[in-house]
């Protein structure tokens, strides 16, 4: 994939969230302090608040996951342009040592790397990866709910501060189930969202999305969502997907060898992109925190009406 | 150019050999195939195949709509009327 120009970023508008806590790299990396930072965290408590719903489990995976898992759902070759790999030297001293010999860095920041260790990680790429593989081969009797949270990354044509970052920060939460579980999940779930954006005053519309695919025309999966939309997008300003909720339908189940009765267990998601909330709830509401909504307290609003717990 | 019927025909024969493990007295012409797991995204591209060579025309990815494939009366209403622009 080629690099592509960013768009232009708003100067006062970056000096503003500069303010607030963003120390931003071009290459993608947004580090938070201060306000944005205690709001990153108020937008995940909050998440997980929502995700209280369900009484979904939480669950912590590391930073990367085995390729060999995420080829059981032909990651690499659906996502190629996206993948980013844990790489390391081959361990061998003489290896090492021309490591060492050379320049280790050249002028333009990249490793001078002489041989590599082979290549069999991938930093996750969403959340919910970790939750299939973690789960691989198990079998269960009723509907399983689950709450992640990890570091994404992604290679992206270009990078834009707190909409477009090469990594960051994805709060999941996944139902493991039957069809007509998954249905009921994703409903509840919509109609959660749509009274916490109220509460919270962020205007977003629900738009129908298809993954990031590589050559999608040659894609089958691609062609499938186009025509058996499975990914809804909440969508900020008419372009920025701040959280989205998505069908898996039995794809990661038969993958996973997950079973419910025998049968492979179907899934769906809900995800949001914790980075994108900070942009939105700043430009909606200002760079005074004072403006900012209380987002664990609708988040709590919303549950209590939703019951609070399984249906 | 086919009849509607014989495009109808030649998909329901299709489906069946995609579906051979399922009780085919259940697939109706108004069953979701997709929805319900009779197909799934890797017959696809044959299926899309099998459309173009029905209608006589090709299918543009891209013009395709949510629902088109959902049944059969769904794709003969879509696609049977060859030469029409999807």
């Amino acid at each position: 994939m080629t690099a592509a120009p960013a768009p232009a970023v708003d100067p006062v508008r970056s000096a503003e969230l500069a303010q607030l806590g963003l120390s931003w790299q071009p290459s993608g990396q947004a580090a938070l302090r201060g306000p944005l930072l205690r709001l990153a965290e108020e937008c995940d408590r909050a998440f997980v608040t929502l995700a209280g719903i369900w009484q979904a489990d939480e669950e912590r995976h590391p930073a990367s996951l085995p390729a060999e898992r995420l080829q059981r759902v032909d990651y690499l070759r659906s996502f190629p342009h996206q993948a980013t790999f844990a790489a390391r030297l081959a361990p061998e001293e003489p290896n090492l040592d021309a490591f060492l010999d050379g320049p280790v860095l050249d002028e333009g920041g990249t490793i001078a790397v002489t041989e590599l260790a082979p290549v069999s990680q991938v930093l996750t790429p969403a959340a919910c990866y970790h939750v299939f593989s973690d789960h691989l081969g198990e079998s269960f009797d009723g509907p399983r709910y689950l709450t992640t949270r990890n570091t994404c990354f992604r290679h992206e044509r270009y990078y834009v501060p707190l909409r477009r970052l090469s990594s960051f920060t994805m709060r999941e939460v996944v139902c493991l189930g039957t069809s007509a579980e998954i249905v009921d999940f994703l409903q509840r779930a919509r109609a959660a969202l749509d009274a916490f954006f109220e509460l919270v005053d962020l205007p977003l519309e629900w738009l129908t999305a298809t993954d990031p695919f590589f050559r999608p025309r040659a894609n089958p999966r691609y062609i499938m969502q186009r025509v058996e939309p499975v990914k809804h997008e909440a969508t900020y300003g008419g372009d920025l997907a701040i959280a989205s909720i998505n069908r898996h339908h039995d794809h990661f189940g038969v993958n996973f060898e997950l079973t419910r009765g025998g049968e492979p267990t179907h899934s769906g998601c809900v995800a949001f992109g914790i980075e994108r909330w900070l942009f939105a709830i700043t430009d909606r509401h200002g760079t005074d925190p004072a403006g900012w909504p209380r987002l664990e307290d609708a988040a709590t609003k919303v549950r209590s009406s939703l019951g609070g717990g399984r249906t | 150019m086919r009849s509607e019927q014989e495009i109808r025909d030649s998909l329901r024969s299709w489906v069946l050999t995609k579906a051979a493990d399922r009780d085919s007295a259940a697939i109706t012409d108004q069953t979701a195939l997709f929805e319900e797991r009779y197909l799934r995204s890797v017959h696809l591209p044959e299926l899309l195949l099998l459309l173009e060579r029905l209608r006589g025309a090709p299918i543009d990815v891209e013009d395709l709509n949510p629902g088109d494939f959902r049944d059969i009366d769904s794709m003969v209403l879509r696609f049977g009327n060859a030469g029409a622009t999807p």
